[in-house]
């Protein structure tokens, strides 16, 4: 029985109580005449909030509304992550030193539209939609990335996104163009059932499979496609991006890119794998996953390797997270590259560790800045002793990030290993195991400059905000917690990637 | 419910000292008598619950897991809590626990960051009890893991001036050990059939030959060589950096020299140990061929340590450095034991870990005591101490001799038992290590004169003796050198067992 239009509103609730929240922050700000920052945040967090309800009221049966719209549990556990990763991103806007005073009904629509965007893009396996769903993230990206409007470093961070995002959305839609010839169908997963069926060859009327049959073609389309997706997740060689535009956008920003835009774009990117390649899809279907496999295994070794020689060498703290986060991108590729739901689950699992540490991490950044009045590592020098609840926080940050038990960085990299090595990819846990020695080095340059270094009076010590400062407190709880007990997410985990198979 | 309620005692004596440290946090930074007084408490109420185990409840006569708890932790992972001990890790973490009882007051000079040393201190303690009463592999590589980030922090924070250099590089050697040994946990487990961490089992397939990586490899064959040889080289690597083995020994002295007094006491007494205690427990037992094969290797490395690290240890002008040194050169005898595969030899290098624990924390506590009082370690500026400081000088002599190997002190007894059950495999061997001892020997007594014996340094006239507070820290460990060189079947007869089953898991 086709949905009713009512029923199919219903469904999108989430989205439609954030684009809503988008549209009341922007006129409430312009009736107070911009002289309300603060009550604007809150109504973007009241909006996030009453999304997230949405969410979690939400008949947990699987149905597609407007014939495009896939509302199911796995979109669910990643608009969950986008909404609290939004709910954080709201919070350090309060809080970063480089917010304008100005303009906060503009910054907390552009936010909320992007998390819109997000909210579209891991709940679709309609070719279109995706499209739409990544231009409208990226539009807000691109404007949200130049909010520091004095700021030169800024104005450059938002003009090599655009650059950089128009590019590969391009030659992300030429490849969707070719699957959409080849098949006739927007959707991905008909697109996998016309692929896995027989055609008669046109010349001599043998029946094939028509993946064989078209295969360069499709080959073709999929690693073009797959560039958008890389972009968007930062993996390497589409990465060139992220580091100017970590840096120069205001943190909050460099937060919501890293954590929320990046976490979005693997949900999008582990929905539509496996909607084009489901496991038993064929034997042209099949061995062309293999293929796939060991193309994705070779971006996640790049793209960790150069993510983290790359982060050795960085003094400012932004830079040298925006390179960590091309490595975890790559972390996380493991677990796309073994092409099965064990692997997904790895990967679906290490977002949510990723979210725990980095959030934490780029908290820190802001709260190091306010005290410090840049983003050096070097002017961090001795600030652990006088600024003793955040440095201990930063340190489980940082062994999480490194994967050091007992941490949830340390139990998805080991599920990442396991789910790879029992795909096959024994090197890629290797490369991985390699990988994590090298991080350790420039991750505890941090905890060198903030606790082995002699203080430096010249850096004025202030309590961090306490909403800052139990947030921080929460987030190392969630590191620690998570990571000896992660039984739950795991669940969260598993029986979000088998709906999507 | 199954974890809290099965909480027995093996998992308090791990867990009390982290108790300790989260008491520690509570307490404010300028309680510095009530923080030193928690961490003492919380040491010593963990080793009198050791000794009671190791004295009541332990049955000496089996050689298998006792006291065993199971727990699941991670369902559907096959990652189970799972303690235990035998004769082969109870003295060891007796000898733990007694450690970290001496350095409690021999921590008492730290002034900076009392809270946060204590609190560290005592989240070490648990890491190195959890690796001993691991029986799963996944449990024993993050109480594995556990040690690093403290161990790092002690070094770093209240070590010397080279600390930055020496707190990173005791890290990032770990760290690579570390990774090896999760990339071989990882094939471990894939390969077991059925997939378990648990130790024992893993033993038991192994003995049977069914670890051959041929359900992860073609033919259990990774270019050229078999599974068996991948497995022991990653764990070997892994364990041989924390021995430390030639040539992975260069974090030792840095690390040593760097860290102040009683981590380098933790360090020398317990921690090289756990690479010994983890060669026996996992990497020769999981790879017995590989081992097997590796003998003469093994061996050969073992002859290096003691002769290479007696010879450097000869040329050092810093007293910390030497005992550094002369820790290299003790660990080889223990890997020679290992390589000899002997009952004799196995037990000579069991004993050695101990034996060595205790004296060469006893000796790292004497360099101390030296240092705070003329804040150089520097030997050939010493001289004639043994005029003003009677006591002290008794007490160093008892460690020097103990650990260069006089008769009727405990050294001896490892030593001789280590190189004699090693002759029957390996005479050659045994006849180039005795250089090592001749060596150590000749170090150790050129020590006693230039910083005890001579004329006086006038500079050093007025130096009081041993405090009651040092005492403390070394009595202990002075009744077991004299203890254990006498009556070593008070270890003995408690390792036993545990070896005999350990050498039928080896058996071909």
């Amino acid at each position: 029985m086709p949905s009713t239009y009512a029923e199919d509103l219903a469904r999108i609730l989430p989205e439609t109580v954030l684009a809503l929240g988008a549209c009341a922050a922007l006129v409430a700000d312009l009736l107070w005449r911009g002289r309300e920052t603060r009550r604007v945040g809150w109504i973007a967090l009241a909006s996030i909030a009453a999304s997230l309800l949405a969410l979690l009221r939400q008949d947990p049966a699987p149905a597609i509304a407007f014939g495009m719209v896939t509302v199911d549990g796995f979109g669910a556990l990643f608009k969950v992550f986008v909404a609290a990763t939004l709910a954080v991103v709201v919070l350090f806007a309060a809080s970063a030193r480089e917010m304008p005073r100005h303009g906060a009904g503009e910054f907390y629509f552009l936010l909320l539209s992007a998390g819109v965007g997000a909210f579209f893009l891991v709940s679709t396996t309609n070719l279109l939609l995706l499209v739409l769903s990544l231009e409208t993230l990226g539009l807000a990206s691109y404007v949200l990335a130049g909010f520091a409007k004095g700021d030169r470093r800024s104005a450059e961070a938002a003009l090599k996104y655009l650059v950089f995002g128009a590019a590969a959305t391009g030659v992300m839609l030429f490849g969707l163009s070719i699957l959409f010839g080849l098949t006739g169908t927007l959707e991905a997963r008909e697109m996998a059932g016309i692929l896995a069926g027989k055609a008669a060859d046109p010349a001599t009327g043998i029946a094939l499979d028509r993946f064989r049959a078209a295969g360069p073609a499709v080959a073709i389309a999929v690693v073009l496609a797959l560039v958008g997706f890389g972009y968007k997740v930062s993996a390497v060689p589409f990465h060139w991006w992220a580091p100017d535009v970590y840096e120069g956008a205001p943190t909050p920003v460099t937060t919501f890119l890293a954590v929320a835009s990046k976490g979005a774009a693997f949900g999008a990117l582990l929905r539509f794998g496996a909607a084009l390649l489901p496991p038993g899809g064929g034997e042209g279907a099949t061995a062309f996953s293999g293929k796939l496999g060991h193309l994705l295994a070779l971006l996640s070794a790049l793209t960790m390797t150069f993510g983290n020689l790359a982060a050795v060498r960085q003094n400012n703290l932004k830079r040298l997270l925006a390179y960590s986060s091309i490595a975890h991108a790559g972390y996380t590729l493991m677990g796309v590259a073994a092409m099965n739901p064990a692997g997904f689950e790895a990967s679906v699992f290490y977002l949510f560790a990723y979210y725990f540490m980095n959030l934490g991490a780029f908290g820190a950044v802001i709260y190091y800045a306010r005290s410090t009045g840049n983003e050096d590592i070097g002017s961090l020098r001795g600030l652990g002793w006088r600024a003793p609840f955040v440095s201990v926080c930063v340190v489980v940050f940082l062994i999480s990030l490194v994967g050091i038990p007992p941490s949830i960085g340390f139990f998805g990299k080991y599920y990442l290993f396991m789910a790879a090595w029992d795909s096959g990819l024994g090197w890629l846990t290797v490369v991985a195991a390699a990988n994590a020695v090298v991080s350790l080095f420039y991750y505890f340059r941090i905890a060198k400059a903030l606790y082995l270094v002699p203080e430096s009076e010249a850096v004025a010590y202030h309590r961090p905000v306490p909403a800052l400062a139990a947030l921080l407190g929460l987030l190392t709880v969630g590191t620690v917690g998570l990571g000896l007990f992660p039984k739950s997410i795991l669940a969260a985990c598993a029986e979000s990637v088998r709906l999507i198979f | 419910m199954g974890w809290l309620s099965s909480i027995d005692v093996l998992s308090w004596i791990v867990f009390l000292p982290t108790f300790g440290a989260l008491a520690i946090l509570l307490l404010p930074s300028a309680a510095k008598r009530a923080i030193q007084r928690v961490a003492f408490g919380a040491a010593l109420l963990a080793f009198a619950l050791n000794l009671w185990v190791y004295l009541v409840p332990f049955d000496r006569t089996k050689g298998a897991m006792q006291l065993v708890t199971e727990a699941n932790w991670i369902p559907g992972f096959d990652i189970f809590y799972r303690v235990g001990v035998d004769g082969i890790s109870l003295p060891l973490l007796l000898l733990n626990t007694l450690l970290f009882v001496c350095a409690v007051p021999a921590s008492f000079t730290i002034e900076k960051g009392v809270k946060g040393y204590f609190a560290l201190f005592l989240l070490l303690e648990t890491g190195v009890s959890g690796v001993f009463v691991s029986l799963d592999f996944f449990l024993f590589y993050v109480f594995w893991e556990v040690m690093l980030l403290p161990m790092y922090f002690l070094i770093g924070v209240w070590g010397g001036p080279r600390r930055e250099y020496a707190a990173i590089k005791f890290f990032l050697y770990t760290l690579v050990g570390s990774v090896l040994m999760l990339v071989a946990l990882v094939a471990v487990y894939l390969d077991a059939q059925p997939h378990t961490f648990s130790i024992p089992k893993l033993q038991e397939l192994a003995q049977r030959g069914a670890l051959d990586g041929r359900h992860l490899l073609e033919n259990g064959i990774l270019l050229g060589l078999p599974f068996q040889t991948w497995l022991f080289a990653f764990l070997f690597i892994g364990f041989a950096i924390k021995v430390p083995v030639f040539p992975f020994h260069t974090w030792l002295p840095d690390a040593h020299v760097e860290a102040p007094t009683p981590i380098s006491v933790i360090l020398a007494g317990i921690l090289l140990k756990l690479g010994g205690y983890g060669m026996l427990r996992i990497n020769f037992p999981l790879a017995p061929q590989a081992f097997h094969d590796a003998g003469t290797f093994l061996a050969v490395l073992g002859v290096i340590n003691i002769v290479y690290g007696a010879f450097v240890a000869m040329a050092q002008t810093d007293f910390k450095k030497l005992v550094a040194y002369s820790s290299v050169s003790h660990m080889g005898y223990m890997l020679l034991g290992f390589a000899a595969c002997t009952t004799w030899s196995v037990n000579g290098a069991m004993l050695q870990m101990l034996t060595h624990g205790v004296s060469s924390a006893m000796l790292f506590l004497i360099v101390g005591v030296v240092y705070d009082r003329a804040h150089h370690r520097e030997i050939a500026k010493f001289g004639g101490l043994s005029q003003r400081m009677p006591l002290y000088f008794g007490l160093s002599t008892l460690g020097i001799f103990t650990s260069l190997g006089l008769p009727g002190l405990a050294g001896f007894v490892s030593e001789a038992m280590a190189l004699a059950g090693s002759y029957e495999r390996f005479p050659t061997f045994v006849m180039i290590s005795v250089i090592g001892v001749v060596i150590t020997a000749a170090f150790f007594l050129w020590t006693i004169q230039r910083v005890f014996l001579g004329p006086l340094n006038e500079k050093y006239a007025t130096l009081p003796d041993i405090s009651a507070r040092e005492v403390v820290s070394q009595a202990p460990l002075a009744v077991l050198c004299v203890a254990l060189g006498i009556f070593p079947v008070i270890v003995l007869n408690w390792q036993g067992p545990a070896i005999a089953e350990f050498l039928r898991l080896l058996a071909r």
